[in-house]
């Protein structure tokens, strides 16, 4: 195994790490201003679309002042859960099929059924 | 009735008669040739013995199937990373059944099953498939209502380059030093992308110290945090994300795309089905292409990789003092990494103001290991004040995390290829 001495490393690798890594802030910045730009590319004005929502939020919000823990969050949120999980519009097509046993009726009766007439002997 | 019982009866007889014929022929040559039917069983049973695990194991075997039933320990038990630590066990098992070479069985040996299940590694194919269906499950939208987030993942790929530094110090080539430093990169299939190209022989250790310190995350990141961020900074609350519109959400993997392929274009592979999953997903028109991505595709994806990565570790080829020096190497990259991260972190809110100031917390996430180095933030937040939810700020690093390192990856095959 060769000495560990981070001074004698190859030139070579000084410039790849110091390089490489500038390379990604470099790729990770641009894509930082080029994100910063699109809600205004697209015409949305962030600041105003958030202080309209915040003075709606502030409107409704003072008719009631209800402050929720984040243990009612959390049970709101798995209740929300649970209630989207639990619809489904796919059945399993599994049909269960009751039996139904009845009594004897003379209206089901298959002897009253018979012509028994004309029954060859 | 009685017809059928007749010729079935004379069927039956036919046959028994020609059977006693021939077994008697065969006796008859068999007592011609001299009668050493009990020696020649016994060749049978010495050749049958040669071909059993039990002759051909060693004691290297044995060390290497108990690492893989340690993994599927970890991975019932303790809950890490299950999806990636059991068939990667698994693989170790298989992978060092002891075997008699020549007969296209192990993974290594041209035109067995396993290996050409090992193709999909050695030449980088399921990595960007697994890329696919993260691109198709990630919901960027946190990134893109806070950008300068963004910066935290490139922060914390300084865990790449330090190893990349530390690994050519102790003697490896630059190629192989490269291939080891993504480790840091946290993302296994980066890993396996990349040591595929630049050291084919260091794969299986890459990617076994790759899975496993990603799986290791929850332990190895909080002492970390606790040690480089103090209390009062821990408990900082981030103003929630501002909601994301559809448009925006579509734009950003086409953007993304573009821009960091033009930079990087050697991670294209893995880049472009990042950027080409959530296009799928935020398109709204392709949900059949992206529902399989994200689930049928990358579960296959992964129990091949995974059981291969696993099977590549045959102790003849894993069981060496390189192996050793890249489980160090890992270990400190995802020090530094997370410590990368964190600090930046800090060092970011020493330009921001009021309510813009970031949870230092959330540094950590940049490593990527998404979801895992999320939740972390998220857990450790939650420690220090249980009404403080971190988890939707720490997943913009956490994804950035990823391309961060993709980039890097692309970085270094330009530069060592």
């Amino acid at each position: 195994m060769n000495h560990i001495n981070f001074l004698v490393v190859d030139s070579q690798v000084w410039i790849i790490t110091t390089l490489g890594w500038l390379i990604v802030f470099v790729a990770l910045i641009f894509l930082i201003i080029v994100f910063n730009q699109v809600p205004k590319l697209l015409g949305l004005d962030v600041k105003k679309l958030i202080a309209k929502k915040e003075k709606v939020a502030e409107q409704g919000a003072r008719g009631s002042e209800i402050e929720l823990t984040g243990e009612t969050n959390a049970a709101i949120a798995m209740a929300l859960y649970m209630y989207f999980n639990e619809l489904h519009d796919e059945e399993s097509n599994v049909i269960t099929i009751k039996k139904v046993t009845r009594n004897y009726s003379p209206w089901s009766s298959k002897v009253y059924g018979f012509n028994n007439v004309n029954f060859p002997r | 009735m009685k017809r059928l019982i007749t010729l079935f009866g004379v069927f039956a007889m036919l046959f028994a008669l020609q059977l006693a014929g021939v077994g008697s022929d065969v006796f008859a040559q068999g007592s011609a040739s001299g009668g050493d039917v009990m020696g020649q069983a016994f060749k049978g049973l010495e050749t049958f013995w040669d071909f059993t695990g039990f002759h051909n194991a060693t004691g290297s075997n044995f060390i290497m199937i108990a690492v893989g039933l340690f993994f599927i320990f970890l991975a019932i038990k303790y809950d890490y990373e299950p999806l990636l630590l059991v068939p990667i066990g698994t693989g170790i098992i298989i992978g060092n059944i002891p075997f008699a070479e020549g007969y296209q069985i192990g993974l290594y040996e041209d035109g067995s099953v396993l290996n050409y299940l090992y193709f999909g590694v050695k030449k980088g194919v399921y990595p960007p498939l697994i890329f696919l269906g993260i691109g198709a499950m990630t919901d960027f939208s946190s990134l893109i209502s806070n950008p300068k987030l963004m910066i935290l993942g490139a922060a914390a790929q300084v865990g790449i380059f330090a190893t990349f530094f530390g690994a050519s110090a102790l003697g490896f080539t630059p190629q192989e030093s490269g291939a080891i430093g993504i480790i840091g990169g946290a993302d296994g299939p980066t890993a396996i992308f990349l040591s595929s190209k630049l050291a084919p022989p260091l794969m299986g250790a890459i990617a076994i110290a790759a899975y496993s310190y990603m799986a290791l995350v929850p332990v190895i990141q909080p002492p970390i945090m606790r040690l480089l961020i103090p209390k009062k900074e821990r408990m900082i609350k981030m103003k929630p994300p501002r909601a994301v519109s559809k448009t925006e959400k579509v734009m950003f993997p086409i953007i993304g795309l573009l821009l960091t392929t033009f930079i990087s274009p050697s991670a294209l592979p893995l880049l472009g089905m990042l950027f080409f999953g959530n296009l799928l997903k935020e398109s709204g028109v392709t949900e059949r292409l992206a529902d399989t991505a994200r689930n049928a595709m990358i579960n296959i994806v992964t129990i091949l990789l995974g059981v291969t990565v696993g099977a590549s570790t045959q102790a003849n080829y894993f069981l060496t003092t390189d192996s050793l020096k890249i489980f160090a190497l890992g270990a400190i990259s995802f020090m530094v990494a997370t410590a990368g991260g964190l600090i930046f972190a800090r060092i970011m809110n020493l330009f921001l103001k009021g309510d813009n100031k970031i949870n230092p917390l959330i540094g950590a996430a940049g490593v990527s290991a998404v979801p895992d180095s999320a939740r972390v933030a998220q857990l450790e937040g939650l420690k220090n004040d249980p009404n403080n939810h971190l988890l939707m700020h720490a997943m913009a690093p956490n994804v950035s995390g990823v391309i961060g390192s993709a980039v890097a990856a692309g970085i270094l095959l330009a530069f060592l290829m």
